[in-house]
Protein backbone atom coordinates (compact mmCIF):
# COMPACT_ATOMS: atom_id res chain seq x y z
CA UNK A 1 0.00 0.00 0.00
CA UNK A 2 1.15 3.20 -0.96
CA UNK A 3 1.22 6.49 1.18
CA UNK A 4 0.48 8.76 -1.21
CA UNK A 5 -3.13 7.13 -1.54
CA UNK A 6 -5.60 9.59 -0.99
CA UNK A 7 -8.08 7.19 -0.46
CA UNK A 8 -7.41 3.74 0.83
CA UNK A 9 -10.31 0.84 1.58
CA UNK A 10 -8.81 -2.06 3.60
CA UNK A 11 -10.99 -5.51 3.47
CA UNK A 12 -14.19 -3.45 3.86
CA UNK A 13 -17.10 -5.61 5.00
CA UNK A 14 -20.60 -4.57 5.81
CA UNK A 15 -23.04 -7.78 7.32
CA UNK A 16 -26.65 -6.51 7.39
CA UNK A 17 -28.46 -9.24 9.19
CA UNK A 18 -26.86 -12.36 7.88
CA UNK A 19 -26.43 -11.01 4.14
CA UNK A 20 -22.54 -9.93 3.56
CA UNK A 21 -23.36 -6.93 1.30
CA UNK A 22 -19.85 -6.07 1.13
CA UNK A 23 -16.99 -8.22 1.14
CA UNK A 24 -13.67 -7.30 1.74
CA UNK A 25 -13.06 -4.97 -0.77
CA UNK A 26 -9.73 -2.83 -1.15
CA UNK A 27 -8.28 -0.59 -3.02
CA UNK A 28 -6.43 3.12 -3.24
CA UNK A 29 -7.47 6.27 -5.29
CA UNK A 30 -4.04 8.22 -6.09
CA UNK A 31 -4.48 11.75 -6.39
CA UNK A 32 -4.71 13.40 -9.48
CA UNK A 33 -6.77 10.38 -10.60
CA UNK A 34 -10.40 9.75 -11.80
CA UNK A 35 -11.05 6.21 -10.27
CA UNK A 36 -14.03 4.42 -11.42
CA UNK A 37 -16.12 1.99 -9.53
CA UNK A 38 -18.43 0.00 -11.92
CA UNK A 39 -21.06 -2.59 -11.04
CA UNK A 40 -24.57 -4.09 -11.71
CA UNK A 41 -27.66 -2.88 -9.77
CA UNK A 42 -27.11 -4.36 -6.07
CA UNK A 43 -23.47 -5.17 -6.49
CA UNK A 44 -23.34 -2.63 -3.70
CA UNK A 45 -21.80 -0.09 -5.07
CA UNK A 46 -23.53 3.04 -3.24
CA UNK A 47 -23.27 1.27 0.08
CA UNK A 48 -19.24 1.02 0.17
CA UNK A 49 -19.25 4.70 -1.49
CA UNK A 50 -21.72 5.50 1.95
CA UNK A 51 -19.08 3.53 3.81
CA UNK A 52 -16.51 6.05 2.55
CA UNK A 53 -18.35 8.77 3.59
CA UNK A 54 -19.71 7.84 6.99
CA UNK A 55 -23.10 7.61 6.13
CA UNK A 56 -22.90 3.61 6.88
CA UNK A 57 -20.87 2.25 9.40
CA UNK A 58 -18.34 -0.88 8.75
CA UNK A 59 -18.77 -4.53 10.29
CA UNK A 60 -15.23 -4.76 9.66
CA UNK A 61 -12.50 -3.00 7.41
CA UNK A 62 -11.56 0.49 7.85
CA UNK A 63 -11.22 3.23 5.35
CA UNK A 64 -8.69 5.99 5.11
CA UNK A 65 -9.19 9.44 4.20
CA UNK A 66 -4.97 10.68 4.19
CA UNK A 67 -3.35 9.24 6.95
CA UNK A 68 -7.27 9.51 9.27
CA UNK A 69 -9.59 7.11 9.71
CA UNK A 70 -12.83 7.31 9.01
CA UNK A 71 -14.24 5.25 11.85
CA UNK A 72 -11.48 6.60 14.42
CA UNK A 73 -11.20 10.30 13.25
CA UNK A 74 -14.07 11.02 11.25
CA UNK A 75 -14.11 14.65 11.02
CA UNK A 76 -10.14 14.87 10.30
CA UNK A 77 -11.25 12.19 7.50
CA UNK A 78 -14.31 14.03 5.86
CA UNK A 79 -12.97 17.51 5.81
CA UNK A 80 -11.01 16.19 3.09
CA UNK A 81 -13.81 14.68 1.11
CA UNK A 82 -16.42 16.29 -1.02
CA UNK A 83 -19.69 14.42 -2.01
CA UNK A 84 -22.40 13.89 -4.16
CA UNK A 85 -24.47 11.07 -2.70
CA UNK A 86 -26.95 9.84 -5.36
CA UNK A 87 -28.80 12.50 -6.03
CA UNK A 88 -28.03 16.09 -5.14
CA UNK A 89 -30.81 17.22 -2.89
CA UNK A 90 -31.12 20.75 -1.49
CA UNK A 91 -33.25 22.34 0.72
CA UNK A 92 -36.10 23.66 -1.63
CA UNK A 93 -36.95 26.44 0.52
CA UNK A 94 -33.44 28.05 0.51
CA UNK A 95 -32.15 29.72 -2.57
CA UNK A 96 -28.75 28.14 -3.94
CA UNK A 97 -26.45 30.86 -2.53
CA UNK A 98 -28.26 30.03 0.99
CA UNK A 99 -27.76 26.34 0.48
CA UNK A 100 -24.21 27.21 -0.03
CA UNK A 101 -23.77 29.39 2.57
CA UNK A 102 -25.41 26.53 4.51
CA UNK A 103 -22.64 23.59 4.12
CA UNK A 104 -19.42 26.60 3.84
CA UNK A 105 -20.43 27.57 7.88
CA UNK A 106 -19.90 24.08 8.41
CA UNK A 107 -16.33 24.12 7.23
CA UNK A 108 -14.39 27.43 8.79
CA UNK A 109 -11.94 27.57 5.88
CA UNK A 110 -14.22 28.49 3.70
CA UNK A 111 -14.27 32.21 2.60
CA UNK A 112 -17.42 34.32 0.91
CA UNK A 113 -14.76 34.97 -1.98
CA UNK A 114 -14.44 30.74 -2.01
CA UNK A 115 -18.53 30.62 -2.31
CA UNK A 116 -18.56 33.47 -5.07
CA UNK A 117 -15.84 31.90 -7.08
CA UNK A 118 -17.26 28.26 -7.03
CA UNK A 119 -20.85 29.73 -8.01
CA UNK A 120 -18.76 30.75 -10.85
CA UNK A 121 -17.04 27.83 -11.36
CA UNK A 122 -20.15 26.09 -11.76
CA UNK A 123 -22.23 28.99 -13.73
CA UNK A 124 -24.89 29.79 -11.59
CA UNK A 125 -24.18 33.20 -10.99
CA UNK A 126 -27.63 34.38 -12.62
CA UNK A 127 -29.92 32.19 -10.94
CA UNK A 128 -27.70 31.42 -7.39
CA UNK A 129 -30.16 34.13 -5.51
CA UNK A 130 -33.64 31.73 -6.66
CA UNK A 131 -34.96 29.47 -4.83
CA UNK A 132 -33.84 26.03 -5.31
CA UNK A 133 -37.54 24.64 -6.22
CA UNK A 134 -37.28 26.72 -9.30
CA UNK A 135 -34.12 25.27 -10.42
CA UNK A 136 -33.99 22.16 -13.00
CA UNK A 137 -32.28 19.02 -12.56
CA UNK A 138 -29.33 20.02 -14.42
CA UNK A 139 -28.42 23.09 -11.94
CA UNK A 140 -29.65 21.26 -8.59
CA UNK A 141 -26.81 18.67 -10.03
CA UNK A 142 -24.75 21.63 -10.82
CA UNK A 143 -25.51 23.13 -7.42
CA UNK A 144 -24.58 19.46 -5.76
CA UNK A 145 -21.17 19.89 -7.01
CA UNK A 146 -20.21 23.27 -5.92
CA UNK A 147 -21.05 21.86 -2.45
CA UNK A 148 -18.84 19.01 -2.99
CA UNK A 149 -15.97 21.25 -4.24
CA UNK A 150 -15.87 24.50 -1.79
CA UNK A 151 -13.80 23.38 0.64
CA UNK A 152 -11.43 21.78 -2.21
CA UNK A 153 -10.89 18.51 -1.28
CA UNK A 154 -8.33 16.03 -1.83
CA UNK A 155 -11.06 13.26 -2.60
CA UNK A 156 -14.31 13.88 -4.35
CA UNK A 157 -16.72 11.32 -4.59
CA UNK A 158 -19.40 11.45 -6.58
CA UNK A 159 -22.46 8.57 -6.69
CA UNK A 160 -23.84 8.48 -10.35
CA UNK A 161 -23.02 11.95 -11.19
CA UNK A 162 -24.62 11.79 -14.51
CA UNK A 163 -28.14 11.09 -13.49
CA UNK A 164 -30.57 13.14 -14.59
CA UNK A 165 -27.95 15.53 -17.02
CA UNK A 166 -28.32 16.28 -21.16
CA UNK A 167 -25.21 15.21 -23.41
CA UNK A 168 -23.80 18.48 -23.31
CA UNK A 169 -24.18 18.52 -19.20
CA UNK A 170 -22.20 15.38 -18.99
CA UNK A 171 -19.61 16.39 -21.41
CA UNK A 172 -18.95 19.43 -19.29
CA UNK A 173 -19.08 17.75 -16.00
CA UNK A 174 -16.37 15.15 -17.48
CA UNK A 175 -14.11 18.10 -18.80
CA UNK A 176 -14.70 19.76 -15.51
CA UNK A 177 -14.12 16.37 -13.70
CA UNK A 178 -10.62 15.68 -15.86
CA UNK A 179 -9.26 18.95 -15.16
CA UNK A 180 -10.23 18.90 -11.15
CA UNK A 181 -7.82 16.27 -11.54
CA UNK A 182 -4.95 17.43 -13.50
CA UNK A 183 -4.92 20.84 -12.23
CA UNK A 184 -6.01 20.39 -8.50
CA UNK A 185 -4.57 16.78 -8.28
CA UNK A 186 -8.03 16.39 -6.88
CA UNK A 187 -8.72 12.46 -6.67
CA UNK A 188 -12.29 11.70 -8.35
CA UNK A 189 -14.04 8.36 -7.24
CA UNK A 190 -16.70 8.29 -9.28
CA UNK A 191 -20.05 4.97 -9.59
CA UNK A 192 -21.93 4.83 -12.38
CA UNK A 193 -23.53 2.07 -14.44
CA UNK A 194 -22.95 3.99 -18.00
CA UNK A 195 -20.02 2.17 -19.05
CA UNK A 196 -19.33 3.86 -22.32
CA UNK A 197 -18.72 7.08 -19.98
CA UNK A 198 -17.05 5.17 -17.34
CA UNK A 199 -14.78 4.70 -20.38
CA UNK A 200 -14.25 8.24 -21.27
CA UNK A 201 -13.99 9.46 -17.99
CA UNK A 202 -11.74 7.42 -15.66
CA UNK A 203 -7.93 6.76 -15.63
CA UNK A 204 -8.96 3.45 -13.37
CA UNK A 205 -11.94 1.39 -12.82
CA UNK A 206 -12.85 -1.52 -10.23
CA UNK A 207 -15.44 -3.64 -11.10
CA UNK A 208 -17.57 -4.72 -8.21
CA UNK A 209 -19.70 -8.09 -8.56
CA UNK A 210 -21.84 -9.07 -5.76
CA UNK A 211 -20.11 -6.93 -3.23
CA UNK A 212 -16.70 -8.18 -4.38
CA UNK A 213 -13.71 -6.59 -6.20
CA UNK A 214 -13.12 -8.77 -9.26
CA UNK A 215 -11.04 -7.12 -11.46
CA UNK A 216 -9.25 -3.94 -11.06
CA UNK A 217 -7.60 -2.10 -14.47
CA UNK A 218 -6.47 0.48 -16.12
CA UNK A 219 -8.08 2.20 -18.84
CA UNK A 220 -5.76 4.55 -19.83
CA UNK A 221 -2.99 2.42 -19.59
CA UNK A 222 -4.36 0.43 -22.35
CA UNK A 223 -4.80 2.72 -24.74
CA UNK A 224 -0.82 3.65 -24.71
CA UNK A 225 -0.19 -0.12 -24.77
CA UNK A 226 -1.83 -0.28 -28.53
CA UNK A 227 1.61 -0.44 -30.77
CA UNK A 228 2.57 -3.68 -28.92
CA UNK A 229 -0.70 -5.50 -28.08
CA UNK A 230 -2.42 -7.90 -30.46
CA UNK A 231 -5.70 -6.55 -31.72
CA UNK A 232 -8.48 -7.94 -33.57
CA UNK A 233 -7.76 -6.77 -36.89
CA UNK A 234 -10.68 -6.71 -39.92
CA UNK A 235 -9.18 -6.34 -43.41
CA UNK A 236 -12.28 -5.57 -46.10
CA UNK A 237 -10.75 -7.06 -49.27
CA UNK A 238 -12.61 -7.80 -52.24
CA UNK A 239 -11.75 -11.48 -52.31
CA UNK A 240 -11.42 -12.93 -48.54
CA UNK A 241 -10.83 -16.28 -49.62
CA UNK A 242 -7.70 -15.71 -51.63
CA UNK A 243 -6.74 -13.45 -49.07
CA UNK A 244 -6.74 -16.24 -46.54
CA UNK A 245 -4.76 -18.25 -48.62
CA UNK A 246 -1.96 -15.87 -49.29
CA UNK A 247 -1.98 -14.76 -45.63
CA UNK A 248 -2.02 -18.27 -44.45
CA UNK A 249 1.29 -18.05 -42.89
CA UNK A 250 0.65 -15.09 -40.74
CA UNK A 251 -1.71 -16.96 -37.35
CA UNK A 252 -4.99 -17.29 -36.99
CA UNK A 253 -6.95 -16.17 -39.65
CA UNK A 254 -10.59 -15.97 -40.51
CA UNK A 255 -13.61 -15.42 -42.77
CA UNK A 256 -16.35 -13.53 -40.63
CA UNK A 257 -19.15 -11.36 -41.99
CA UNK A 258 -17.00 -10.75 -45.14
CA UNK A 259 -14.17 -9.76 -43.45
CA UNK A 260 -10.84 -11.24 -43.52
CA UNK A 261 -10.17 -11.66 -39.54
CA UNK A 262 -6.60 -11.76 -37.78
CA UNK A 263 -5.10 -10.84 -34.83
CA UNK A 264 -2.16 -8.61 -35.52
CA UNK A 265 0.23 -5.62 -33.54
CA UNK A 266 0.33 -2.24 -35.49
CA UNK A 267 3.55 -3.50 -37.38
CA UNK A 268 2.12 -6.34 -38.18
CA UNK A 269 -0.81 -4.92 -39.65
CA UNK A 270 1.08 -2.93 -42.18
CA UNK A 271 2.89 -5.50 -43.35
CA UNK A 272 -0.23 -7.69 -44.18
CA UNK A 273 -1.42 -5.27 -45.93
CA UNK A 274 1.74 -4.98 -47.60
CA UNK A 275 1.72 -8.59 -48.57
CA UNK A 276 -2.21 -8.60 -49.92
CA UNK A 277 -1.22 -5.82 -52.25
CA UNK A 278 1.56 -7.18 -53.45
CA UNK A 279 -0.38 -10.23 -54.24
CA UNK A 280 -2.98 -8.24 -56.13
CA UNK A 281 -5.83 -8.07 -53.47
CA UNK A 282 -7.93 -5.01 -53.40
CA UNK A 283 -7.78 -3.61 -49.25
CA UNK A 284 -10.89 -1.55 -49.34
CA UNK A 285 -10.99 -0.46 -45.29
CA UNK A 286 -8.37 -2.09 -42.19
CA UNK A 287 -10.43 -1.61 -39.03
CA UNK A 288 -9.02 -2.44 -35.44
CA UNK A 289 -11.89 -4.17 -33.31
CA UNK A 290 -11.04 -2.25 -30.08
CA UNK A 291 -13.19 -4.07 -26.82
CA UNK A 292 -15.04 -1.48 -25.54
CA UNK A 293 -14.99 -1.46 -21.06
CA UNK A 294 -19.02 -2.72 -22.47
CA UNK A 295 -17.87 -5.86 -23.65
CA UNK A 296 -15.15 -6.29 -21.26
CA UNK A 297 -17.62 -5.95 -18.63
CA UNK A 298 -20.13 -7.87 -19.78
CA UNK A 299 -17.59 -10.67 -20.28
CA UNK A 300 -16.56 -10.52 -16.51
CA UNK A 301 -19.61 -10.32 -15.08
CA UNK A 302 -21.93 -12.61 -17.35
CA UNK A 303 -24.75 -12.40 -18.28
CA UNK A 304 -26.53 -10.09 -15.33
CA UNK A 305 -28.19 -7.12 -16.29
CA UNK A 306 -26.18 -3.74 -15.79
CA UNK A 307 -28.26 -0.26 -15.10
CA UNK B 1 -13.74 29.70 21.93
CA UNK B 2 -13.18 29.02 18.80
CA UNK B 3 -14.70 25.91 18.44
CA UNK B 4 -17.74 27.42 20.43
CA UNK B 5 -17.89 30.32 17.60
CA UNK B 6 -17.73 27.39 15.09
CA UNK B 7 -20.80 25.43 17.34
CA UNK B 8 -22.93 28.86 16.68
CA UNK B 9 -23.05 28.30 13.23
CA UNK B 10 -24.36 25.02 13.55
CA UNK B 11 -27.31 26.65 15.53
CA UNK B 12 -27.64 29.76 12.77
CA UNK B 13 -27.61 26.70 10.56
CA UNK B 14 -30.94 25.45 11.76
CA UNK B 15 -32.42 28.74 12.44
CA UNK B 16 -31.79 29.68 8.99
CA UNK B 17 -33.71 26.33 8.02
CA UNK B 18 -36.57 27.39 10.67
CA UNK B 19 -36.63 31.27 9.95
CA UNK B 20 -36.79 30.84 6.06
CA UNK B 21 -39.98 28.97 6.10
CA UNK B 22 -43.16 30.90 5.48
CA UNK B 23 -44.55 28.63 7.96
CA UNK B 24 -42.29 29.45 10.53
CA UNK B 25 -43.96 33.10 10.00
CA UNK B 26 -47.93 31.81 9.70
CA UNK B 27 -47.43 29.92 12.75
CA UNK B 28 -45.75 33.04 14.42
CA UNK B 29 -48.78 35.19 13.43
CA UNK B 30 -50.92 32.68 14.90
CA UNK B 31 -49.59 33.38 18.14
CA UNK B 32 -49.20 37.35 17.89
CA UNK B 33 -52.85 37.79 17.03
CA UNK B 34 -54.79 34.97 19.02
CA UNK B 35 -54.23 37.26 22.01
CA UNK B 36 -55.96 40.74 20.74
CA UNK B 37 -58.82 38.70 18.97
CA UNK B 38 -59.41 36.49 21.93
CA UNK B 39 -59.49 39.82 24.63
CA UNK B 40 -61.67 42.13 21.96
CA UNK B 41 -64.06 39.00 21.17
CA UNK B 42 -64.71 38.46 24.92
CA UNK B 43 -65.20 42.06 25.51
CA UNK B 44 -67.78 42.69 23.00
CA UNK B 45 -69.63 39.54 24.27
CA UNK B 46 -69.96 41.11 27.35
CA UNK B 47 -67.04 40.48 29.87
CA UNK B 48 -65.77 43.95 30.42
CA UNK B 49 -65.57 43.19 33.66
CA UNK B 50 -63.32 40.57 33.54
CA UNK B 51 -59.78 40.97 35.02
CA UNK B 52 -57.32 41.55 33.03
CA UNK B 53 -54.85 39.05 34.66
CA UNK B 54 -57.82 36.50 34.39
CA UNK B 55 -57.32 36.61 30.95
CA UNK B 56 -53.92 36.13 30.63
CA UNK B 57 -53.89 33.09 32.35
CA UNK B 58 -56.34 31.55 29.97
CA UNK B 59 -54.79 32.94 26.68
CA UNK B 60 -51.76 31.33 27.97
CA UNK B 61 -52.88 27.86 28.80
CA UNK B 62 -54.26 28.18 25.14
CA UNK B 63 -51.14 29.41 23.95
CA UNK B 64 -49.01 26.79 25.71
CA UNK B 65 -50.68 24.46 23.07
CA UNK B 66 -50.35 26.20 20.27
CA UNK B 67 -46.63 26.46 21.08
CA UNK B 68 -46.05 23.05 22.33
CA UNK B 69 -47.71 21.65 18.83
CA UNK B 70 -45.76 24.18 16.77
CA UNK B 71 -42.54 23.24 18.27
CA UNK B 72 -43.21 19.44 17.98
CA UNK B 73 -43.70 20.46 14.11
CA UNK B 74 -39.98 22.31 14.08
CA UNK B 75 -38.62 19.19 16.02
CA UNK B 76 -40.39 17.02 13.85
CA UNK B 77 -38.93 18.41 10.90
CA UNK B 78 -35.58 19.27 12.11
CA UNK B 79 -34.45 15.36 12.08
CA UNK B 80 -37.03 13.67 10.05
CA UNK B 81 -36.94 16.49 7.80
CA UNK B 82 -33.38 16.07 6.96
CA UNK B 83 -34.63 12.29 6.31
CA UNK B 84 -37.43 12.88 3.90
CA UNK B 85 -35.84 15.67 1.87
CA UNK B 86 -32.44 13.56 1.33
CA UNK B 87 -30.73 16.55 2.75
CA UNK B 88 -28.88 14.81 5.62
CA UNK B 89 -26.49 12.65 3.26
CA UNK B 90 -25.41 16.43 2.68
CA UNK B 91 -25.62 17.33 6.18
CA UNK B 92 -23.46 13.87 7.63
CA UNK B 93 -20.51 14.63 5.67
CA UNK B 94 -19.15 17.66 7.03
CA UNK B 95 -16.40 18.01 9.42
CA UNK B 96 -18.92 17.92 13.06
CA UNK B 97 -19.65 14.76 14.81
CA UNK B 98 -23.31 13.20 14.49
CA UNK B 99 -23.80 13.95 18.39
CA UNK B 100 -22.57 17.85 17.69
CA UNK B 101 -24.99 18.19 14.63
CA UNK B 102 -27.75 16.50 17.03
CA UNK B 103 -27.10 19.31 19.76
CA UNK B 104 -27.72 22.24 17.38
CA UNK B 105 -30.95 20.78 16.06
CA UNK B 106 -31.88 20.14 19.77
CA UNK B 107 -30.90 23.84 21.23
CA UNK B 108 -32.45 25.57 18.27
CA UNK B 109 -35.81 24.06 18.50
CA UNK B 110 -35.46 24.53 21.97
CA UNK B 111 -34.41 28.26 20.89
CA UNK B 112 -37.97 28.55 19.02
CA UNK B 113 -40.08 27.39 21.41
CA UNK B 114 -38.09 30.15 23.91
CA UNK B 115 -39.22 33.27 21.15
CA UNK B 116 -42.47 32.02 20.73
CA UNK B 117 -43.26 31.76 24.60
CA UNK B 118 -41.99 35.31 24.96
CA UNK B 119 -43.59 37.05 21.78
CA UNK B 120 -47.21 34.91 24.03
CA UNK B 121 -46.10 36.50 27.05
CA UNK B 122 -45.58 40.15 25.72
CA UNK B 123 -48.47 39.79 23.42
CA UNK B 124 -50.93 38.23 25.81
CA UNK B 125 -49.65 41.07 28.81
CA UNK B 126 -49.99 43.83 26.00
CA UNK B 127 -53.86 42.57 24.85
CA UNK B 128 -55.09 42.29 28.09
CA UNK B 129 -53.61 45.89 28.86
CA UNK B 130 -54.88 47.09 25.99
CA UNK B 131 -58.52 45.84 26.66
CA UNK B 132 -58.99 45.43 30.39
CA UNK B 133 -56.56 46.90 32.67
CA UNK B 134 -54.75 45.69 34.99
CA UNK B 135 -56.52 47.57 37.67
CA UNK B 136 -58.18 44.78 39.55
CA UNK B 137 -56.82 42.00 41.49
CA UNK B 138 -57.66 38.84 40.05
CA UNK B 139 -56.82 36.69 42.97
CA UNK B 140 -55.27 33.72 40.65
CA UNK B 141 -53.68 32.35 44.19
CA UNK B 142 -54.25 33.57 47.84
CA UNK B 143 -50.76 34.58 49.13
CA UNK B 144 -49.42 35.57 46.20
CA UNK B 145 -49.55 38.90 43.57
CA UNK B 146 -50.84 37.90 39.69
CA UNK B 147 -48.15 38.61 38.43
CA UNK B 148 -46.04 36.17 40.69
CA UNK B 149 -48.44 33.80 39.80
CA UNK B 150 -48.35 34.14 35.61
CA UNK B 151 -44.37 34.44 36.12
CA UNK B 152 -44.60 30.65 37.92
CA UNK B 153 -46.88 29.44 35.48
CA UNK B 154 -45.30 30.10 32.67
CA UNK B 155 -42.47 28.20 33.87
CA UNK B 156 -44.24 25.76 34.76
CA UNK B 157 -45.79 25.27 31.63
CA UNK B 158 -42.50 25.65 29.87
CA UNK B 159 -41.02 22.79 31.70
CA UNK B 160 -43.95 20.76 30.43
CA UNK B 161 -43.25 21.82 26.59
CA UNK B 162 -39.82 20.60 27.24
CA UNK B 163 -40.28 17.63 28.03
CA UNK B 164 -43.19 16.83 25.18
CA UNK B 165 -41.17 18.52 22.42
CA UNK B 166 -38.00 16.42 23.84
CA UNK B 167 -40.04 13.51 23.37
CA UNK B 168 -41.39 14.54 19.65
CA UNK B 169 -37.47 15.13 19.10
CA UNK B 170 -37.19 11.35 20.21
CA UNK B 171 -39.86 9.98 18.12
CA UNK B 172 -38.03 12.13 15.22
CA UNK B 173 -34.74 10.97 15.28
CA UNK B 174 -36.05 7.05 16.17
CA UNK B 175 -38.19 6.84 13.07
CA UNK B 176 -37.17 9.15 10.79
CA UNK B 177 -40.94 9.99 9.90
CA UNK B 178 -41.88 13.20 10.76
CA UNK B 179 -45.81 12.40 10.66
CA UNK B 180 -45.41 10.10 13.15
CA UNK B 181 -43.60 12.14 15.70
CA UNK B 182 -45.65 15.01 15.24
CA UNK B 183 -48.88 12.51 15.86
CA UNK B 184 -47.34 10.91 18.98
CA UNK B 185 -46.29 13.94 20.52
CA UNK B 186 -50.28 15.59 20.24
CA UNK B 187 -51.44 12.16 21.49
CA UNK B 188 -49.48 12.87 24.63
CA UNK B 189 -50.43 16.46 25.34
CA UNK B 190 -54.34 15.34 25.15
CA UNK B 191 -54.31 12.35 25.96
CA UNK B 192 -52.02 13.06 29.04
CA UNK B 193 -54.76 14.64 31.24
CA UNK B 194 -57.05 11.33 30.77
CA UNK B 195 -54.47 9.17 31.47
CA UNK B 196 -53.78 11.06 34.53
CA UNK B 197 -57.35 10.90 35.51
CA UNK B 198 -57.48 6.95 35.26
CA UNK B 199 -54.14 6.23 36.83
CA UNK B 200 -55.68 9.16 39.76
CA UNK B 201 -58.06 6.17 40.75
CA UNK B 202 -55.50 3.28 40.99
CA UNK B 203 -54.08 2.66 44.47
CA UNK B 204 -50.71 1.80 43.58
CA UNK B 205 -47.86 3.54 44.92
CA UNK B 206 -46.05 3.29 41.59
CA UNK B 207 -48.50 5.67 39.96
CA UNK B 208 -45.88 8.47 41.13
CA UNK B 209 -43.49 7.50 38.83
CA UNK B 210 -45.57 7.14 35.46
CA UNK B 211 -45.06 10.45 33.08
CA UNK B 212 -48.46 11.45 32.22
CA UNK B 213 -49.08 12.19 36.28
CA UNK B 214 -46.14 15.07 35.85
CA UNK B 215 -47.26 16.82 32.86
CA UNK B 216 -49.25 19.68 34.18
CA UNK B 217 -47.29 21.00 37.00
CA UNK B 218 -49.41 24.20 37.55
CA UNK B 219 -51.39 22.55 40.36
CA UNK B 220 -48.55 23.03 42.44
CA UNK B 221 -47.98 26.84 42.40
CA UNK B 222 -50.48 27.53 44.81
CA UNK B 223 -49.46 24.56 47.28
CA UNK B 224 -51.19 21.65 45.59
CA UNK B 225 -50.07 18.02 46.42
CA UNK B 226 -49.78 17.10 43.23
CA UNK B 227 -52.16 14.77 40.95
CA UNK B 228 -52.85 11.70 43.01
CA UNK B 229 -55.02 11.60 45.93
CA UNK B 230 -54.16 8.83 47.43
CA UNK B 231 -49.95 9.51 47.37
CA UNK B 232 -49.12 13.15 47.55
CA UNK B 233 -46.18 14.63 45.78
CA UNK B 234 -43.82 18.17 45.76
CA UNK B 235 -42.56 20.16 42.91
CA UNK B 236 -39.48 18.47 43.39
CA UNK B 237 -40.63 14.87 43.05
CA UNK B 238 -42.34 15.54 39.98
CA UNK B 239 -39.40 17.45 38.65
CA UNK B 240 -37.30 14.36 39.22
CA UNK B 241 -39.24 12.34 37.09
CA UNK B 242 -39.71 14.66 34.80
CA UNK B 243 -35.35 14.53 34.53
CA UNK B 244 -34.98 11.13 34.52
CA UNK B 245 -38.16 10.74 31.35
CA UNK B 246 -35.95 13.82 29.63
CA UNK B 247 -32.51 11.77 30.26
CA UNK B 248 -33.79 8.77 28.89
CA UNK B 249 -35.41 10.40 25.79
CA UNK B 250 -32.09 12.04 24.92
CA UNK B 251 -30.22 8.89 25.41
CA UNK B 252 -32.43 6.90 22.79
CA UNK B 253 -32.24 10.34 20.57
CA UNK B 254 -28.70 10.37 20.88
CA UNK B 255 -27.67 6.98 20.41
CA UNK B 256 -30.55 6.44 17.50
CA UNK B 257 -28.61 9.05 15.72
CA UNK B 258 -25.61 8.41 16.24
CA UNK B 259 -25.77 4.37 15.28
CA UNK B 260 -27.79 3.82 12.66
CA UNK B 261 -26.76 3.69 9.02
CA UNK B 262 -28.19 6.29 6.53
CA UNK B 263 -29.27 3.46 3.64
CA UNK B 264 -32.06 5.15 2.47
Amino acid sequence: MSQTAVARLQNVTKVIGKRTIIDRVSFEVRPGEVFGFLGPNGSGKTTTIRMIVGLMGLTDGDIYIGEHSIRKDFPKAIVQVGAIVENPEMYKFLTGYQNLLHYARMNPSITKGRIQEVIELVGLQGRIHDKVKKYSLGMRQRLGVAQAIMHRPKLLVLDEPTNGLDPAGIRELRDYLRRLAQDEGTAVLVSSHLLSEMELMCDRVAILQKGQIIDIRSIRGEAENQGTALDEVLFEVDHPDAALGILAGQGEGRIADGFLTLSADRKGIADLNRKLVEAGINVYGIRVKTKSLEDQFLEMTGSETIG
Amino acid sequence: MKRLGNFMKLIQNENMKIYLRLRTWIMLGFIVLLPPFLSLAFYLAGGENMSGWSMVLIESRILFFLITIFTVVVAADSVAGEFTWGTIKLLLIRPWSRSTILLSKYLSTMLFALFFTVVAFIMTLLANLVVFGFSTDANLAAGMTDVAYIWKFYLMEFVTLIIIVTFGFTMSSAFRSGGLAIGLSIFFLFAGNLITGLFALANKAWVKYVLFMHLDLTSYINGGNGPIPNYPTTLGFSLAVLAVYFVIFNVVSWTVFRKRDVAA
